[in-house]
């Protein structure tokens, strides 16, 4: 057994010692193999760095009443009458002052100018009252002020400033015959409340010539599960013809359409390329054992069995296809991990998400890469096995 | 026997080695085939807008309304032949998964300002004006879902309710309409707006936005302009554009595709380029002694090069076309898939051509190396290797 072994470790490192004769070749292969995986990887750092910025918006703790049948903000309407009997609703956690931190809120659309491509986008302005920020944690304003009520001020999230044209703080935004002052810039937790606008509700309201009307109600709850019993509340009120979610589940339910999309993208393409590689590395390791057919016929010739020259090719590929893996994986981390831009979000309006790489993700990647090092190897490796001494030496 | 035979004897000498750099010209061309369908698609906004199209949109975002009175207002500016009104209806029918185009419109003008784009027979044209409850639907749409003229087919909407509380409304479909161009998509249906003004709950006499037709695509920024200062400092202002601007920076929010497409195909092409150009650089190699004899007979070293890039020539096309093939089968079957947000996904003969400069290219790139170290060998060091 121990002279097996040996036999084995001694193939192997001949076969990676010979890596450098086939240099430009061997090159290629982890070329291509890099290549792959960082096609892969950015596709699902990009998926899940979307998920997470969706994902993080969202408490358990915190009930969104949307109007029935309407899936997001946007779609929403709720009456004066209704954020009323929403108040009175059980379940819902007061604040120190005894009143129910209930934030109905008013959700537009206005324009920007994205950075990167000098075009119109949609950005979310969200009129809230005195509740809004009570009812989100990790509401933190790092430059300026919050708005003060009943002014024509606004604050505006950490992403509008980093992509968006035109919100800087200290500057004037003109909508309809109404000028606004940017007076502050806040962070929430990178959530996607850092892609929106935020001004005082009725002053958004008058101006927009929607005095009565709100686009959702957010409620902080008692704890999670008393969303079971604010639902039934609603349920039974014929006049609340609203659907109640936990913002958690109605962020997660958006994160999910965009993200399957990116992902929808990302594997066919990374599997497609990886025949491409795959066909390169077989190349590779067939010209691999071509190259050294006098060298297994000789060791075969003194002894060495056929199995350790298959696993010599085998380790040879594999170990080109690990180096190609980590190349692209840290290809990757270089050039996109962190790196910020903005997609329209189920709201129709723009969300700013950074590209986010794990190491779960890596592994991903790395999986691929040795799938392409395997099959590349093992074909090569059998023919290096079953090898006819009489004719490798004839070479 | 004349040089393609020796070409392609020379390609083929050993098989599974073709066969491998076959499949990976193959796998690069399906992508980029796939690719450049893609973001025909999603450029196809910017392509088949008219020249002559103005959008008039509320100045804040085009999501905001404005009045129904500024349609016959910009009616009467001067340079403006036809205009029409439209309105987003955030439609979908039976389940909100099955999202649908779905404008509510002024039906006569609708019909006049986009007749290039749309072939509206004319009974079914009649039909339109006259029944109030009547909708158009597009030939694609309505091959879908299986409809015919005459059908009543309830469509909700994700956003508007009736004032009797229902998100439903049932229209007759008064006619199905054609393209007039390939690359229109029909996938979407008309209905008129004084139907929807009347039944639904909330916000009257609010219209989306104004599609117009200029006299002459001379007139546009005139127009443009003359109707941005006519509704300037009220409280709907307006943002005039050309449609294909307009489209164009609709497409740009969802990101910089074309970067990203452009970073996958060059990323397969790379891939390409290293496998392929290196194994033919080893396979010139290997006929070194071969080489030296076909000069040694006569064959010029320019003639040489020619059959070494012949072959690597040879082996793109014979790996690129059937991956052209691919490409096409795969945007045939996931095009009707996809046709809600990718209309028109196809591979034109635009594509097609495109990749066939690139198999070119890369045979060329691919070829050229080996091809100069077989131009350049001498007789004598070759023959005396070994």
């Amino acid at each position: 057994m121990r002279s097996f072994l040996l036999q084995v470790a001694a193939v192997t490192t001949i076969n990676v010692k010979s890596i450098p004769q086939r240099f430009w070749l061997s090159l290629s292969t982890i070329v291509a193999v890099a290549l792959v995986v960082v096609v892969l990887l950015a596709f699902l750092s990009m998926a899940n760095g979307f998920q997470r910025t969706l994902s993080g918006s969202g408490a358990a703790d915190v009930a969104i009443v949307l109007r029935g049948g309407a899936e997001s903000e946007i779609n929403s309407v709720v009456l004066r009458d209704q954020v009323r009997l929403i108040d009175d609703a059980p379940g819902i956690a007061r604040g120190p002052d005894g009143k129910p931190l209930v934030s109905a809120e008013l959700y537009l659309t206005v324009d920007g100018i994205k950075r990167n491509s000098q075009t119109k986008a949609n950005l979310p302005l969200r009129g809230i009252g005195q509740e809004g920020a009570a009812v989100r944690r990790d509401i933190r304003i790092v430059a300026g002020r919050m708005f003060s009520p009943g002014s024509n001020e606004m604050v505006v999230g950490k992403g509008i400033l980093s992509e968006f044209q035109g919100f800087d703080l200290g500057s004037t935004v003109t909508f309809r015959t109404t000028r606004w002052n940017v007076v502050g810039v806040f962070e929430a937790g990178g959530s996607v409340f850092e892609s929106e606008i935020w001004a005082d509700l009725p002053v958004v309201q008058s101006l927009f010539n929607r005095n009565n009307a709100f686009q959702t109600v957010r409620a902080r709850l008692e704890d999670p599960a008393s969303l079971a019993t604010l639902k039934a509340y609603v349920d039974n009120d014929p006049r609340l013809k609203l659907d109640v979610k936990s913002e958690a589940a109605y962020f997660a339910d958006q994160a999910s359409r965009t993200t399957d999309l990116i992902q929808k993208l990302g594997w066919p393409l990374a599997i497609a390329m990886a025949f491409g590689a795959l066909a390169g590395a077989l190349n590779t390791m067939y010209s691999s054992v071509a190259a050294r057919a006098t060298e297994i016929a000789t060791l075969r010739a003194i002894g060495f069995g056929g199995f350790s020259a298959f696993v010599g090719t085998l380790v040879e590929s594999l170990i080109l296809a690990v180096i190609g893996g980590a190349v692209g994986a840290a290809a990757t981390f270089l050039l996109f991990d962190g790196l910020t831009t903005s997609t329209l979000g189920a709201s129709f309006t723009q969300v700013v998400f950074s590209f986010k790489l794990t190491p779960a993700l890596v592994g991903q990647g790395v999986v691929l890469a040795l799938i392409v090092g395997l099959i590349g190897g093992l074909f090569p490796a059998f023919r290096a096995a079953r090898m006819p001494i009489v004719a490798g030496l004839n070479e | 026997m004349n040089d393609l035979v020796l070409v392609r004897k020379n390609l083929f000498r050993k098989k599974l080695r073709a066969a491998l750099m076959l499949v990976s010209m193959l796998v690069a061309f399906a992508i980029f085939g796939v690719l450049a369908a893609f973001q025909r698609s999603f450029n196809s906004g910017q392509d088949v807008a008219a020249a002559d199209r103005l959008v008039v949109v509320n100045k804040i975002n085009f999501t905001q309304p404005l009045p129904v009175a500024y349609f016959n207002r910009v009616r009467g500016i001067d340079g403006v032949r036809q205009v029409t009104h439209l309105n987003w209806f955030g439609g979908y029918y039976q389940d909100p998964r099955n999202f649908m185009l779905v404008f509510a419109v002024e039906p006569a003008t609708y019909m006049d300002v986009y007749s290039d784009d749309i072939d509206v027979p004319p009974d079914a044209h009649d039909a339109f004006l006259r029944e109030r409850t009547s909708a158009l639907v597009g030939e694609a749409m309505a091959r879908k879902w299986g409809w015919k003229v005459g059908d009543h087919i309830p469509i909700s909407s994700s956003i508007f309710s009736q004032k009797s509380g229902t998100h439903t409304w049932d229209f007759t479909i008064a006619g199905i309409f054609k393209n007039r161009k390939p690359q229109i998509d029909t996938n979407f249906m008309v209905f008129q707006y004084d139907y929807f003004d009347e039944t639904r709950s909330f916000t009257k006499d609010l219209i989306g936005w104004l599609a117009l037709q200029t006299v002459s695509p001379a007139d546009n920024d005139r127009v443009a302009k003359a109707i941005d200062q006519m509704f300037a400092n009220s409280s709907y202002e307006t943002s005039t554009d050309t449609e294909k601007a307009f489209n164009k920076a609709f497409a740009a929010q969802f990101g910089n595709i074309a970067l990203m497409v452009e970073l996958v195909v060059g990323a397969a092409f790379v891939t390409i380029l290293m496998i392929v150009g290196n194994t033919m650089v080893m396979a010139v190699r290997e006929r070194t002694r071969e080489i030296a004899v076909l000069k040694t007979l006569g064959f010029s070293g320019r003639r040489i090069f020619g059959l070494v890039l012949g072959e690597s020539v040879l082996l793109a096309l014979l790996g690129g076309l059937p991956g052209l093939g691919i490409a096409v089968l795969v945007t045939l079957s996931i095009s009707q898939s996809l046709s809600n947000f990718f209309p028109g996904m196809a591979v034109t003969p635009g594509i097609a051509l495109a990749a066939l400069a690139l198999m070119v290219a890369l045979g060329l790139a691919t070829g050229f190396v080996p091809a100069l170290n077989a131009y350049r060998l001498r007789i004598a060091t070759a023959l005396g290797r070994g």
